[in-house]
């Protein structure tokens, strides 16, 4: 609608990352390497999927099972491409360990590994919420707004950023949820991220219905704020457990 | 309770030359992308075409067939790319007779030509586009004063890093915003023999930009060119405090003051981290830096320099020189792809990081001056073809459908 409402919208998608940024990862440089790296992973992988998928386009516009099909393939392989993401990362873990002992400085702490995981989570949430809401708000920078007939009451710009800001939550954390999960093999926690994931997808297949985004979305901010938790919770006991090892031991 | 500090973790100053350099290239081409939406969205203004060196073959017109289109494209590459070789050889011959002061003075020239002109007319065209209000005189007289502080800062050492780098970056992203407007074919067959050019010219034996590396290694001296230069930075009292000393001892030190600074602006860049520069300037910086008691020394991880960390980049040693060059030739890159869409412009950014991280890490395995721009441009053009023709449809289906994943 105009440079203020086109700004407005781009923050509402990334406004929490701007801040995660700002106050966590810009302080360590090799944490912003890691974000652009996931980054990139995940453009790669859009761009492997949309090279799938395009001898299919355009799909017809009221069928709503291709589109089911799309987001299964895709969630599929994305979650592929986090498991093997996490196998270089351990890699990687193995390579600073060694180096650290060589300079002899302390290995990597836990809050490192984490901070390591968030900003491998922040780096796919804002390849989503760049490539999903931000590359179509040019628009919003001009005279007038736009409007989707399935959910009308709203104008496209601002669903697709709140849409944008659920996924960018759920991405963010799930990786630190995977992360841990593949690290102490926990299946639980292993299984829970795809499982996320998927039904995060599927929740926005519910914007088919007429007015559907009345009910998809606040489900959506549901799931997001389930991943919160989960991820919260399973910190904090890492957290504590870490510290009663270490004030036995010490 | 943690009752003492606690220790410095490793990933507190891992990678840190690695985000110097990003930093302004960065920097760079937001603002190039900026200048390219602000000043091109107004489709009655785009008249202003960029007539050079690099249209003298074949001025595209919307009219010819795409086969012309590319042929003239080519012919405007060959043309220009032969421009630049001559050049370049004329650059080497000069620094192999030892006209460094020529070199200088020419250098100090084009900057002042590049900051009062193109920075003149982009500013003219930024007044028209936001209907400023502000007098030829006074316009006059910024516009020069901004322009001699520039080729101070360019020319002489002593100046603060910051202005310089400033300027630098504001060089750069001038003559890429006019770089943009040149016609689109042009551009991008441009920029890959742009990229085929550099490869041959810093790693076949006969190249120009590698004789002119060697020369400056044998005689010792800096390579007389518009070099951004990413300062080490150390910790002091836990703040990043860049060091200055480094350079000031080095120029007292040599018995020419030229320390960096002087040439053809043309000249396409390269990474240069030739260790054995670094390490003769790193050595005697060491030595001053002992009587300097408020500088904090790493020494162990200066000696540490073979480690494969210090492999990828990630070291601590030294600092990465960046030419000018490659800054222009990234945000034409990502300018061009904002004349089309954000969308490409996103993706052509994370290519051309990309392609720096890898230019980087292949420079600390082999150890001598490799080219900057080949692997960037060619994973930023092939990512431009692959937004362009597969991702827009993908992602526009989805997002208009309000189905994301």
């Amino acid at each position: 609608m105009t440079v203020a409402a086109g700004i407005g919208y781009a923050l509402v998608a990334l406004g929490p990352s701007l801040s995660l940024f700002v106050s966590v990862i810009s302080r360590k440089p090799f944490l912003i390497l890691t974000v652009l790296s996931s980054t990139l992973l995940w453009l790669v992988s859009l761009i492997i999927l949309s090279g799938l998928w395009r001898p299919f386009l355009p799909l017809k516009a009221n069928v709503w099972w291709p589109y089911a099909l799309l987001v299964v393939t895709s969630v599929c392989f994305q979650e592929g491409l986090r498991f093997l993401f996490w196998k270089v990362y351990k890699r990687l873990e193995d390579v600073l360990d060694s180096f650290a002992d060589r300079i002899s400085r302390p290995r990597l702490f836990l809050t490192d590994k984490l901070q390591i995981a968030l900003a491998g989570g922040l780096g796919h949430g804002v390849a989503h919420a760049v490539f999903f809401c931000l590359s179509l708000l040019t628009p919003a920078f001009g005279p007038a707004t736009f409007y989707v007939e399935r959910c009308s009451k709203v104008p496209f710009f601002l669903i697709s950023a709140i849409i944008g800001l659920a996924f960018v939550t759920i991405h963010t954390f799930s990786m630190v949820i995977a992360f841990e999960g593949y690290a102490k093999g926990n299946r639980v926690d292993q299984v829970i991220v795809p499982v996320i994931h998927l039904a995060a997808g599927m929740l926005t297949l519910v914007n088919f219905a007429s007015e559907g985004c009345v009910i998809g979305v606040p489900l959506l901010y549901l799931v997001a704020s389930l991943t919160l938790v989960h991820c919260g919770k399973m910190v904090w006991q890492r957290l504590l457990e870490t510290r009663n090892q270490s004030s036995a031991s010490g | 309770m943690d009752r003492n500090q606690r220790p410095r973790s490793l990933l507190d100053s891992l990678g840190e030359e690695l985000i110097a350099i990003l930093t302004p290239v960065s920097i760079c081409m937001f603002t190039v992308v900026l200048l390219v939406c602000i000043l091109n969205s107004d489709p009655s203004s785009s008249s202003a075409s960029f007539s050079s060196i690099a249209t003298a073959a074949y001025a595209e017109s919307d009219s010819d067939s795409s086969w012309d289109k590319f042929v003239g494209a080519f012919l405007n590459s060959l043309v220009f790319v032969a421009a630049i070789t001559v050049a370049t050889f004329v650059l080497v011959l000069l620094f192999y007779l030892r006209c460094v002061k020529f070199l200088k003075f020419y250098m100090g020239f084009s900057a002042f030509i590049v900051l009062g002109n193109l920075g003149g007319e982009i500013l003219v065209l930024l007044i028209d586009r936001f209907r400023f209000p502000i007098d030829c005189i006074t316009f006059l007289i910024l516009l020069v004063n901004f322009s001699v502080v520039g080729v101070f800062a360019v020319f002489m050492s002593k100046f603060s890093i910051l202005i310089t780098q400033g300027y630098l970056v504001w060089i750069g992203v001038l003559v890429a915003y006019f770089f943009t407007l040149l016609p689109e074919w042009t551009t991008w067959v441009l920029l890959v023999a742009l990229a085929l050019y550099d490869i041959a010219a810093v790693l076949l034996p006969v190249g120009p930009l590698r004789l002119l590396v060697e020369m400056a290694i044998s005689r010792d001296e800096d390579i007389p060119a518009l070099v951004y230069e990413a300062r080490p930075v150390i910790r002091n009292d836990s703040r990043l405090v860049q060091r200055r000393v480094w350079r000031e001892r080095r120029a007292s030190q040599n018995d020419n003051n030229d320390i960096e600074n002087t040439a053809n602006r043309n000249e396409v860049g390269r990474v240069v981290r030739s260790i054995d520069v670094e390490e003769e300037h790193v050595g005697s910086s060491e030595r001053a830096e002992i009587s300097v008691p408020l500088i904090d020394r790493r020494p162990d991880q200066a000696e540490n320099s073979e480690t494969f960390l210090e492999g990828i980049g990630l070291g601590s040693s030294g600092a990465i020189k960046l030419g000018l060059g490659d800054f222009i030739f990234y945000s034409v890159l990502v300018g061009r792809a904002a004349m089309y869409d954000l969308m490409t412009v996103y993706a052509c950014y994370l290519a051309i990081i990309a392609g720096l991280g890898i230019t980087l890490m292949l420079l600390s395995v082999y150890q001598k001056a490799l080219p900057a721009l080949p692997v960037s441009i060619m994973l930023g053009v092939v990512f431009y073809f692959l937004a362009r023709l597969l991702l827009e449809v993908f992602v526009a289906q989805c997002s208009s459908n309000l189905v994301m994943f």
